[in-house]
């Protein structure tokens, strides 16, 4: 297992995956500066104030697409030039091909959300802010992200290991991606979307009694609900995947 | 020759399902509409903004991400569908020049957004007719709300198309898209000069006209340059 997590490292380290892990601090910077947040309240933490007015793009939207984009990535090596056979000629299980590339992917998505903790403190230092960084709630809202990415990363690694074009898992990204911007507003459907669920684990609200944003029970129900069904649904997928 | 070359174009992009993709692109537009309508209805009345002109600048406030979103798909479809199976090398060594592939793909593109764009003015109205809005049908407002995007969405294609058809990896140009449909959904706060911008058809001017012309000419160059840096290159 360690070494397959080894290989997979070694064909990722020279590729461009770098850059499309900086495009999230990137993001994270543009939203920062053009947004002002003199229309905040005035009581409020400034870096609170900063960090909800750059969720609500990048965890509505920037989050859930580019863990398609990651996904696609890490599978591009193994669709070029018959890569699947090479690798599960390996004296590997395809169970543990899948499960390697999975943490591989959560791994890259923990990477992005700590660059944009890092834009978020650029900002704040560029802007001068003088109140508390408020670090409990800030790590709430990006590991609380990171883990509402959960089922949408098992769901993009299947989409992305059946298809050989980027494009057409990107398209099934998009496609469940792009309501969740009507959806959130619902109150009855927005809790139970797997697509809201970054959006509403970034979300930054005043109950910090549970240890994430969103009720513990919730979190089982609807993340590890959808978790539970897209993995497994990858994993038997890759068993009985065609190489 | 160009017009040989579109269509094997169409014929490649057979059983891909990008005409579905083509027709997702618009109905979920309106189908996001239809949700906001469906829950929302009273309160559109209660505010006076049951009509019609409310109605189809509610349904254009999303057609900017469809777009964009649409224009990476399709860009990279079409673009992977030689990089894909390494075939770049055997489309040129046809009888064609390097240009007319490049052109042929382009038509073929502009080809497949016009379409989006007719189903996004068909199903508009259609889902207009359905809310029965007082007064007249105001279709020329239908036709420039779903076109006017498009036009000033032309730089982004250019672009798009630009970047996956040189980029060996697929990854790069859809994380640019994914940047752009970002910067799309903060249009408002964008300054005007960025062309992600534009498909809103908002600007310091109030006139979208001015978007529309942008969108023809920066288009227009965005392409000009993609197509002699794409003759330029080394086929793969």
């Amino acid at each position: 297992m360690v070494s397959l997590l080894r290989s997979e490292w070694y064909k990722l380290r020279k590729s461009k995956i770098v850059y499309i892990l900086l495009v999230g601090p990137v993001v994270g910077l543009i939203i920062g500066i053009f947004t002002n947040i003199d229309m905040l309240p005035l009581e409020m933490n400034q870096w609170v104030g900063t960090l909800m007015m750059m969720n609500l793009t990048y965890a509505l939207l920037f989050l859930p697409l580019i863990t398609g984009v990651l996904a696609g990535m890490i599978c591009k090596y193994e669709h070029d030039a018959g890569g699947w056979k090479q690798l599960l000629a390996l004296p590997v299980t395809r169970g543990k091909v899948f499960v390697a590339k999975y943490f591989l992917l959560m791994l890259l998505i923990l990477a992005i959300q700590v660059f944009y903790l890092v834009s978020l403190l650029g900002i704040g230092f560029a802007k001068g802010f003088t109140d508390t960084f408020p670090i409990e709630v800030v790590w709430k809202s990006i590991l609380g992200g990171w883990v509402a990415t959960l089922p949408l990363a098992s769901l993009q690694l299947w989409m992305s290991m059946m298809f050989k074009s980027f494009a057409a898992s990107f398209s099934v990204n998009v496609i469940f991606t792009l309501p969740t911007i009507v959806i959130v507003n619902s109150e009855r459907f927005g809790p139970y979307y797997p697509w809201a669920q970054p959006f509403s684990m970034m979300y930054l609200s005043g109950d910090t009694n549970d240890i994430f944003f969103v009720p513990w029970d919730h979190l089982l129900t609807v993340v590890g609900g959808s978790f539970i069904a897209f993995f497994v649904a990858g994993f038997i997928y890759f068993q009985r995947k065609a190489v | 020759m160009i017009s040989k070359l579109v269509q094997t174009e169409f014929m490649k992009l057979r059983r891909k399902g990008i005409w579905f993709l083509t027709f997702l692109g618009p109905f979920g537009v309106v189908a996001l509409q239809m949700v906001n309508y469906g829950l929302r209805k009273d309160w559109f009345i209660s505010q006076g903004t049951y009509e019609w002109f409310y109605y189809v600048r509610n349904v254009s406030a999303f057609t900017p991400f469809a777009l964009i979103l649409g224009i990476v798909i399709l860009t990279s479809f079409m673009a992977s569908i030689e990089s894909e199976t390494k075939a770049w090398k055997q489309v040129m060594a046809l009888p064609v020049t390097k240009w007319s592939v490049y052109i042929a793909k382009y038509t073929t593109l502009v080809a497949l957004l016009m379409i989006a764009c007719l189903l996004l003015v068909i199903f508009t109205l259609c889902f207009g007719l359905y809310l029965g809005f007082d007064g007249n049908v105001p279709y020329l407002d239908i036709i420039k709300y779903s076109y006017y995007p498009f036009i000033a969405a032309l730089p982004v294609l250019g672009l798009q198309l630009w970047l996956a058809t040189v980029s060996q990896n697929q990854g790069l140009p859809i994380t640019l898209g994914v940047l752009g449909v970002i910067l799309s959904y903060m249009a408002y706060f964008l300054p005007d000069w960025m062309i992600w911008k534009w498909p809103s058809l908002d600007n310091a001017w109030d006139e979208p006209l001015v978007n529309v012309g942008l969108g023809l000419a920066v288009g227009l160059g965005i392409y000009l340059i993609g197509m002699i840096d794409f003759i330029r290159r080394d086929v793969k």
